[in-house]
């Protein structure tokens, strides 16, 4: 199943290619992997792998490694780090399961875990602290606000991908920022990660413009020891950009890059209505066959080669098309084009020193390229309405007809949130549509649960479930929204509060890489005051107006009583108690006096 | 003096201001006279009087004045030659005339405000002539000097200054200095401050608060006020033999009123007694409760009725209504270029032929109906339609049961992702295939299938845009607005497919083929919520000022801006307000606080279809520009124009007031009823009997107060039987759960004979019930007069109190009810001879029933012409669908209080 996946997954190439880095002295190398997705959408998969010898990493000879990262790692005593940069939604239903079986993507905004080396917890906690406050630095990201209420410990759902020697001193720390919105700051730190910063290579492509116009994107570090049977360990840093580009919006120039209508001459029309003339039109969409090219989509093209990647073996083809055998491509002048035996995927070698454009023609081919379903479906909305409570459901769906699917959902909720595990309620629907409710038990095969403490945590949840063939299973819990204080509300806009999204882990075979995806990020109302204008108006001029009054109001009323007097009223003693009366009951007679006149 | 025992004290006493007022000694009236007379000459325009008065340091002349201080010229020349200065210098009057003249009005009252008692106080200590002396004196003019010469020799500016608060801070320099001799210091915390430092602060807020308050003058006038103070200018007091003899020779005090005489002078520490004459002005008042329990209130309530009656016709006024703005600066409305034209309206047109040749197949059956639009082809075709744009498309069946009348459908609806978002928020576009008024709706729908096409291509969405093709405009976004929020009925599908948060939702509907001239706005939510004014706005400004089509509200499309056509677009909107209902798509949207309108194309003009469009895309824009939800603007509002509103701070006292009426008359008939009619108290006595022993007394009119009275000066305090009013009142309210389960249970067909039998029932229960209250028909004790009172006092109190509560959430169905149920502050049991008694309770009762619930019912069906049967349909359905409260108000607030009254009037027969 492991081989047949592999075929048809995008990401072929790069199985192929592990094995012969992890055997591999000191090296790096570079991958392009561009394959045409349904609905004229163009999914780029960039690669850069870099690998360093434990030893000189030790001593600080960091080759390929970029030093910037591995003075943090080293400082942090970081084995093992995973940093995803992630924005948009993957569209399952159109493009098909996730690249890279969805391990080298992240929730929406950042996500960050890793494996630190500490003698306990609270050591591992501030090494953590210290990781992210570099990395914020480093990548201009909020990261340092990964703070004790969003970092989570999880149990199952990761686990480590390195060759590690010891593993009982590694603790896994996790957080996420789901509001963090990615952009092109975030970029430049990636590029000069990379040995040839951009400069040459497949990396000359990263046009901010276009890489932040894509309709879903993720970048990704990871960093791990690998520990061949044979040889030495080295430490290997490999960053991924993924992206789905919409072929016809990227082709549109920056100059003019407002989607006007098309003029009547060039509307495609469906010729077969009988209606069709010259002012009516039923547009025909065209599902595939566009035409592209690098130039085209990602605004320029390609700058030679990486001088430093390895140029041997599957290295030397650093870019792959995945396109059906029929497809006419063409290409600059100076490149080998070698096709693969499965039909559809064909790479290209370059010349060092030429730049590089790939143009696909419009042409109207039936064959696609086979995409694999995905796992599972899954779906995750907040439920209800109001200030108080909510629900959350989550839809998960086995499309499999045959194998039941296992997985672990790893949810991390802020404090804010407060769920109610016992309301956790289970509804099966079967193929037919016939859906009952079940208990939550039946599927849930085991939990792990770290419930939050106000302001000081956030919950963790962490669930084993088993889908039966061809049936969705809808998971409802409820919970409550915390009221915060005035100052624990940001100082931005009211939008709402992210809720990071949830993790879930397929477990599919014993030994095989695990297969991740992620729900979207939700966004939770929490009750609000008012902080706007009136409010502040108010609060001050009434502050004013009462120290106003209270000035002249004393002045006014103040009783006049002479010394001896007063040192008898202030005296708390019977005596006190008693002249108090007497004075207050002369002063009423005087009034009585001053009646009479 | 016997004081009637259930009275409370009056928390405020009218009395002592007025008191106070009154003994005012002469020299304040002088000086308030004269501020009262210079603010008058002020207000013409011909001679200033501020610039001919101001202190203005350059027009004064040092050189001299610095010889004349507490000399006045031109003012006063009494004083000026007692003061023994023969001199005459004209330009210093400006030192005397500056406290008394003011800028406005404002100025002048708050000066007047804060002067008052401490120049009052002042007097009464000193004795006027010696106020009279001080004051045109060195009181006015050491101030002014001192001022001008800082002004003008040190910080060299000419800085005019005018108000009597250089007396204010004079007078309050002065008295802080005689507290910081009795107690020195303020302890705040560990600090002491001292007292005589209070002046300083007053002064320093007031410059922080009035920038225009000179806050140099006020230290001069508190530097003074020290010296004062501390007796350095007890020199300038004339000597008090002085005094005296003129005093005697001019028997000032003979003459004077309010003279304070050189004798009469008091420490006047001690606050103002309330003069003989307001206090028995009072007490008379409660000694005759006969005014105060029986005529009072019945005025008072009256009062209420006219004052909030005539409140709300004020509102159209330009003084009391407002222009409207946009309030959320982020919608920033019509600032982008639409470019929704050209070649799309090729598209739309190709959309329009595909789905009408399948209208054309589904209608040769026979005439429109919901099942044509409907069928599976036309689900199927805009399913696809809207893949092909790329959308994600899904489908949910629904079925509602509603007075024997089953409604279903099937929503088509599909998301276009926000091309970089997250799925956190989303804007809702509604085409309903029918509109609100039951037309087919087929450009509507097909403007939003290529809208949608048209969106996809953008990239600059921030939220998901949802487009919902339900079949009609009353079940099919219920059902599936409630499905978003899983809070639907088992009959109702889950959605397969969401999104985010909903921030906002507009509905489309253009049911007819010509051109349109106007652009019309629904926004009225079911229970009379109502979007926020931000969107309504924000739609009328595109409308009018991007697109130049105008727009309108409430069928009101020839509006003059007049009082009358004002008053009509609210008491349109009040209407539907008040019966609550939905007035289209968008109003199932409103309770789940996501703001929703209907755009309308109205009358015939040069506007297309495109431009409907632009107008969406428009609108789209502002909305997917909004960082937070919709929270700015009002939520709570009466519109009378596009541009003008009324918002709830002004109209609502109108609704409140007429909710008062029944709560003053609830308590004024608790505390009557704690007096004991006329010494037979006993339980079982007649009631009848009261009724003809003071026959005579009595002007029993339907309207008229409470016919004996005259027990009421007894005074005798009498023990109130509460249980048999108490149960009765409750039971009625819980009777009221019958009619309720009735008119939203039953079948249709069955409506119109249900509101005739309801007709019936409420000529007969009252009169039953009367019949049963008066004669105990063995089960129980007759009733006593003291428990109508109570029944009454009870009924009125709940009705009075819901309302007002109401009126918060729902003013125009509060006031609607508050309004038809007025009389029954006024009706009660009647009693006097059976000639007079029996014609006009039967009157009564007559005109009651003219105004029970199911006779409004008929009447307004006959004034509307539409049948009962549809009306009663409408809201039985309201009642399960859409979750309306209307009926729960009129059967258990309004209906259970008109029993009552009935009964009460039917009372008087038996």
């Amino acid at each position: 199943m492991r081989v047949s996946s592999y075929l048809s997954l995008p990401l072929a190439l790069a199985s192929a290619l592990w094995s012969h880095a992890t055997s591999a002295s000191p090296d790096y190398s570079e991958h392009l992997l561009l394959q045409p997705l349904p609905q004229s959408s163009l999914l780029a998969s960039f690669n850069f792998r870099g690998n360093t010898s434990q030893q000189s990493y030790d001593n600080q000879h960091f080759q390929y490694f970029p030093r910037a990262l591995g003075q943090i790692l080293q400082h942090a005593s970081t084995k093992e780090l995973h940093l995803r940069f992630t924005t948009g939604r993957w569209d399952a239903e159109n493009w098909g399961s996730r690249p890279w079986n969805g391990s080298k993507e992240g929730g929406t905004g950042v996500e960050l875990w890793a494996w630190i080396e500490a003698a306990d917890d609270e050591e591992a906690f501030a090494k953590w602290i210290t990781l992210t406050q570099s990395l914020s630095g480093l990548f201009c990201a909020s990261l340092n606000f990964i703070d004790s209420t969003r970092t989570t410990r999880p149990v199952v759902s990761f686990e480590p991908t390195g060759d590690h020697k010891r593993l009982e001193n590694l603790h896994l720390l996790h957080g996420t920022l789901p509001g963090e919105v990615v952009c092109t700051e975030n970029l430049t730190p990636f590029l000069k990660l990379l040995p040839c910063k951009g400069k040459a290579g497949i990396s000359t492509l990263f046009d901010g413009h276009k890489l932040f116009d894509a309709a879903w994107q993720s970048m990704s570090v990871d960093t791990r020891p690998v520990c061949p049977a044979d040889g030495d360990c080295v430490v290997q840093i490999e960053q991924t950009v993924d992206m789905v580009l919409d072929i016809e919006r990227s082709k549109r120039s920056r100059s003019n890059p407002i989607p006007r209508a098309v003029p009547n001459d060039q509307l495609a029309c469906d010729p077969s209505k009988s209606y069709n003339s010259d002012d009516t039109c039923y547009p025909l969409e065209k599902a595939s066959g566009r035409a592209w090219s690098l130039q085209e989509v990602f605004g320029r093209t390609l700058n030679g080669v990486c001088p430093l990647a390895a140029s041997e073996g599957e290295s030397e083809q650093p870019i792959c098309l995945r396109v059906p055998d029929e497809r006419q491509v063409s290409y600059s002048e100076g490149v080998v084009e070698h096709r693969k035996a499965d039909g559809y995927t064909r790479c290209y070698a370059l010349s060092p020193s030429q730049p590089f454009d790939l143009s696909v023609q419009e042409q109207d081919i039936q064959q696609e390229v086979p995409l694999e379903e995905p796992v599972l479906h899954a779906e995750r909305t907040i439920v209800g309405h109001g200030q108080e409570r909510g629900g959350m459901r989550m839809i998960l769906a086995n499309p499999s007809k045959t194998a039941h699917v296992d997985f672990i959902i790893f949810e991390s909720l802020p404090w804010y949130l407060r769920p109610y595990t016992h309301t956790l309620q289970a509804k099966i629907t079967d193929a037919n549509g016939t859906s009952r409710e079940i208990p939550a038990s039946e599927l849930v095969t085991g939990t792990f649960y770290r419930p939050a403490i106000d302001r000081e945590r956030g919950t963790q949840l962490e669930l084993s479930l088993s889908v039966p063939a061809a049936s969705t299973v809808t998971l409802t819990y409820d919970f409550e929204k915390a009221i915060l204080r005035y100052t624990e509300y940001p100082p931005d806009a009211n939008r709402g509060f992210n809720v990071a999204p949830a993790v879930i882990r397929i477990l599919s075979a014993p030994n095989a890489a695990p297969i991740y995806i992620r729900s979207t990020s939700l966004l939770l109302p929490l009750p609000t005051p008012d902080f706007s204008m009136p409010y502040n108006v108010i609060i001050l001029t009434s502050t004013v107006i009462a120290l106003a009054f209270g000035t002249v109001f004393n002045i006014l009323v103040r009783r006049v009583v002479s010394v001896d007097e007063a040192r008898a009223l202030g005296a708390r003693t019977l005596k006190g108690r008693i002249l108090s009366k007497v004075v207050v009951l002369r002063d009423r007679l005087q009034k009585k006096q001053t009646k009479v006149e | 003096m016997t004081t009637p025992a259930a009275l409370p004290p009056l928390p405020f006493n009218p009395g002592r201001v007025r008191s106070y007022v009154l003994r005012l000694p002469l020299f304040t009236r002088l000086v308030l006279l004269v501020i009262l007379v210079f603010w008058l000459l002020e207000l013409q325009t011909v001679w200033s009087v501020v610039t001919w008065g101001a202190l203005i340091p350059n027009e004064i002349n040092i050189g001299t004045s610095m010889f004349l201080l507490g000399t006045p010229f031109a003012f006063e020349p009494t004083v000026a030659s007692r003061n023994g200065s023969g001199l005459t210098l004209v330009i210093v009057y400006r030192l005397n005339t500056y406290p008394l003249i003011h800028t406005g009005f404002f100025h002048a009252a708050l000066n007047v405000l804060a002067l008052t008692p401490l120049l009052e106080r002042f007097e009464a200590e000193h004795g006027t002539l010696t106020s009279i002396a001080l004051f045109v004196g060195p009181l006015s003019t050491f101030p002014g000097g001192l001022y001008t010469v800082i002004e003008r020799f040190l910080l060299k500016s000419n800085t005019q200054v005018i108000g009597s608060s250089v007396w204010v801070f004079l007078l309050l320099g002065s008295e802080a200095i005689r507290t910081f001799k009795s107690s020195p210091y303020f302890s705040l915390g560990p600090y002491k401050i001292p007292t005589w430092t209070s002046p300083l602060f007053a002064c320093a807020v007031l410059s922080i608060l009035v920038s225009s308050a000179s806050f140099l003058g006020h230290i001069c006038a508190i530097l003074i006020g020290y010296l004062f103070g501390l007796g350095y200018l007890k020199v300038f007091v004339p000597p008090e033999k002085v005094l005296r003899w003129i005093e005697g020779k001019l028997n000032l005090l003979g003459r004077l009123p309010h003279y304070v005489s050189v004798d009469q002078k008091t420490f006047g520490r001690y606050g103002v007694l309330p003069s003989v004459n307001a206090a028995a002005t009072i007490r008379s008042l409660r000694n005759n409760p006969q005014f105060l329990f029986g005529r009072l209130p019945n005025i008072l309530s009256f009062l209420c009725i006219v004052v909030g009656v005539a409140w709300l016709l004020l509102l159209p006024l330009d003084e009391y209504s407002r222009q409207t703005y946009i309030s959320e600066n982020a919608l920033l409305p019509g600032q982008v270029h639409a470019y929704f034209t050209g070649s799309e309206q090729n598209i739309f047109r190709g959309y329009k032929k595909e789905l009408q040749g399948l209208i054309q197949d589904g209608r040769e059956q026979g005439p429109l109906n919901p099942a044509v639009v409907s069928t599976p082809e036309i689900s199927n075709k805009i399913s696809s339609i809207l893949r092909d744009a790329g959308l994600k498309v899904a489908t949910q069946k629904y079925e509602y049961k509603s007075a024997g009348i089953t409604y279903q459908g099937e929503n088509v609806y599909g998301i276009i992702h926000a091309p970089r978002g997250d799925a956190t928020e989303a804007i809702v576009l509604v085409a309903a295939w029918k509109t609100a008024d039951d037309e087919l709706n087929l450009n509507g729908v097909t403007l939003a299938l290529t809208l949608a096409r048209y969106f996809k291509r953008w990239s600059l969405w921030s939220k998901d845009i949802i487009l919902v093709f339900p079949p009609d405009s009353k079940t099919g976004t219920q059902a599936w607005i409630d499905a978003y929020h899983d809070l639907h009925p088992a009959s109702v599908q889950p959605l397969p497919l969401k999104s985010g948060a909903l921030q906002g939702a507009l509905v489309i509907e253009y049911p007819f083929e010509h051109h349109f001239r106007s652009l019309h706005i629904v926004y009225d939510g079911v229970n009379g919520q109502l979007p926020n004014l931000d969107l309504f706005n924000t739609a009328v400004a595109i409308a009018s000022g991007q697109m130049g089509m105008g727009a309108n509200l409430q069928e009101m499309l020839q509006h003059d801006n007049s009082y009358q056509d004002r008053l009509k677009t609210m008491m349109r909107s009040m209407t539907k307000q008040g019966l609550g209902y939905a007035t289209g798509a968008h109003s199932s949207f409103m309770p789940y606080h996501i703001d929703a309108i209907t755009l309308q194309p109205k009358g015939e003009g040069w506007e297309d279809e495109m431009a409907l469009g632009r107008t969406i895309e428009s609108l789209c824009r502002s909305l997917n520009n909004l960082l937070e939800h919709l929270h700015q603007s009002f939520f709570f509002y009466l519109l009378m124009q596009t541009n003008r509103f009324v918002s709830i701070g002004t109209y609502l006292p109108s609704a409140m007031l007429i909710a008062g009426n029944f709560t003053i008359m609830a308590i004024a008939l608790w505390m009557r009823s704690g007096y004991d009619s006329d010494g037979k108290s006993t339980l079982g006595a007649g009631s009848s009997e009261t009724g003809t022993s003071k026959s005579d007394e009595k002007a029993a009119s339907l309207k008229g107060p409470e016919g004996d009275q005259a027990n009421l000066n007894g005074n005798t305090v009498a023990e109130r039987v509460l249980a048999l009013p108490l149960t009765l009142v409750s039971g009625l309210h819980l009777l009221g759960l019958l009619p309720l389960w009735t008119f939203n249970t039953i079948f249709h067909q069955y409506f119109l004979f249900a509101t005739y039998a309801f007709v019936l029932v409420d000529l007969l229960l009252p009169l039953t019930l009367a019949a049963w209250l008066s004669h105990g028909l063995g089960v129980s004790k007759p009733f006593i007069p003291q428990q109508y009172l109570l029944v009454k006092s009870f009924a009125l109190l709940i009705l009075g109190l819901c309302l007002s509560t109401l009126a918060t959430l729902n003013f125009s169905l509060s006031f609607m009810i508050g309004l038809l149920s007025a009389p029954l502050s006024f009706v009660t049991r009647v009693s006097g001879s059976a000639s007079t008694r029996y014609p006009v309770a039967v009157l009564g009762l007559v005109l009651m029933n003219l105004l029970s619930p199911p006779a409004v019912l008929l009447g307004g069906s006959w004034f509307t012409g539409v049948s009962i049967e549809t009306i009663l349909t409408q809201a039985a359905f309201g009642w399960d669908v859409w979750g309306m409260w209307t009926q729960v108000v009129v059967w258990c607030v309004w209906w259970p209080a008109w029993l009552t009254g009935c009964v009460l009037l039917g009372s008087s027969l038996f």
